[in-house]
């Protein structure tokens, strides 16, 4: 129970960190990096949640992926970032203030892993039973993810797809029209 | 980037041993932590590194776009694909227990094939993504 506490702890100061150095950072590259170690110790806060499915997710697609595609997305920006000028007292406040409220709230949470706490009594055990009996599945949350829950995981399935055919979509359009205007410019060109 | 030897023969050891462990994410997350959005992002890194270490074009001589998009919407016919298939063997949309002899047997296949197209579009919308973007040209025209 202490050993956890401090692995907690550690971790939750490291992201603390982070976001610090997020607020202070300036270079793209610099906030991208940062945000990757953010999801990295993200994924590992949830091991020790026992989230294992969950970290995996956030060790691949968060620390891992989308790194690099932000690096690609991120070349065509301007490598530093304006200062921000505005007044940045009354964001700070309500973050603050915001973030206070959660936490009071979370004191009236029940205790991780409670069995009698009230998400555990639904339909929890119809759940786990039935992946045992039903389905035939060790894994809990492979069989709730595409079994029970089939419907969801095609919406987001469909949803990864849309997202990817409408940045296609955009990029393409994008260079059809960066042509246009290439072959607009050579025409005004060879006119005079 | 083409020309650092390091880089290169480390890619080349690391692409079949990444894809490898790509397919045992896939289709072993029955039985340990994993699924198809884990493994379709491992699969994907795998190409992009290539492209990353030896050039876009001889990324792409290795995974065609065509073949890339082609995949991309193969990942959700096969999801839909499974769903209407147990509609037409006589149970409701993704209801796998028609699927095999028993229900167990059915819920097997059915979790395998739609976890399988989970990967398929997964992985192939983060190569189309990563060809995009460094495919893109910028709006003064130069290229990255």
């Amino acid at each position: 129970m202490i050993s956890e506490l401090i692995i907690n702890a550690f971790l939750v100061s490291i992201m603390l960190a982070i976001a610090i150095a997020l607020l202070k950072a300036r270079t793209v590259i610099y906030t991208v990096l940062l945000t990757s170690a953010y999801s990295l110790v993200a994924a590992l806060m949830f091991i020790t949640l026992d989230a294992v499915d969950v970290a995996f997710t956030e060790a691949s697609v968060g620390a891992g992926i989308s790194t690099i595609l932000f690096l690609a997305a991120m070349a065509f920006l301007p490598k530093k970032e304006e200062k921000n000028v505005t007044n940045q007292a009354f964001p700070a406040l309500l973050c603050l203030t915001l973030g206070g409220v959660l936490i009071w709230c979370s004191f009236d949470l029940p205790e991780i892993g409670l069995a009698t706490s009230p998400i555990h009594q639904h339909i929890v055990p119809e759940y786990i039973l039935g992946s045992r009996d039903d389905i035939g599945i060790p894994n809990i949350v492979t069989s709730v993810l595409a079994s029970y829950r089939g419907y969801d995981t095609f919406g987001e399935t469909i949803v990864v797809f849309t997202a990817g055919i409408a940045v296609l979509a955009i990029l393409k359009n994008n260079k059809t029209s960066l042509k246009k205007i290439k072959s607009q410019k050579k025409v005004a060109e060879n006119g005079q | 980037m083409d020309n650092n030897p390091i880089l290169r023969i480390a890619t080349k050891i690391l692409f079949a041993p990444i894809i490898l462990f790509g397919l045992y994410v896939q289709f072993h997350g029955d039985f340990g932590p994993g699924g198809g959005f884990q493994a379709g992002v491992i699969v994907a890194s795998a190409f992009i590194l290539y492209a990353i270490v030896f050039g876009l074009e001889k990324g792409k001589e290795l995974f065609p776009l065509s073949i890339n998009l082609f995949l991309l919407a193969l990942g959700g016919i096969l999801y839909g694909g499974v769903g209407i298939a147990s509609m037409m063997l006589g149970d409701e949309f993704l209801s796998y227990n028609v699927l095999g002899s028993s229900q167990q047997a059915g819920q097997h296949i059915g979790i395998l094939l739609v976890e399988f197209g989970v990967g398929l579009t997964v992985s192939n919308v983060m190569i189309a993504l990563f060809y995009a973007f460094a495919s893109f040209e910028s709006s003064n025209g130069e290229k990255k």
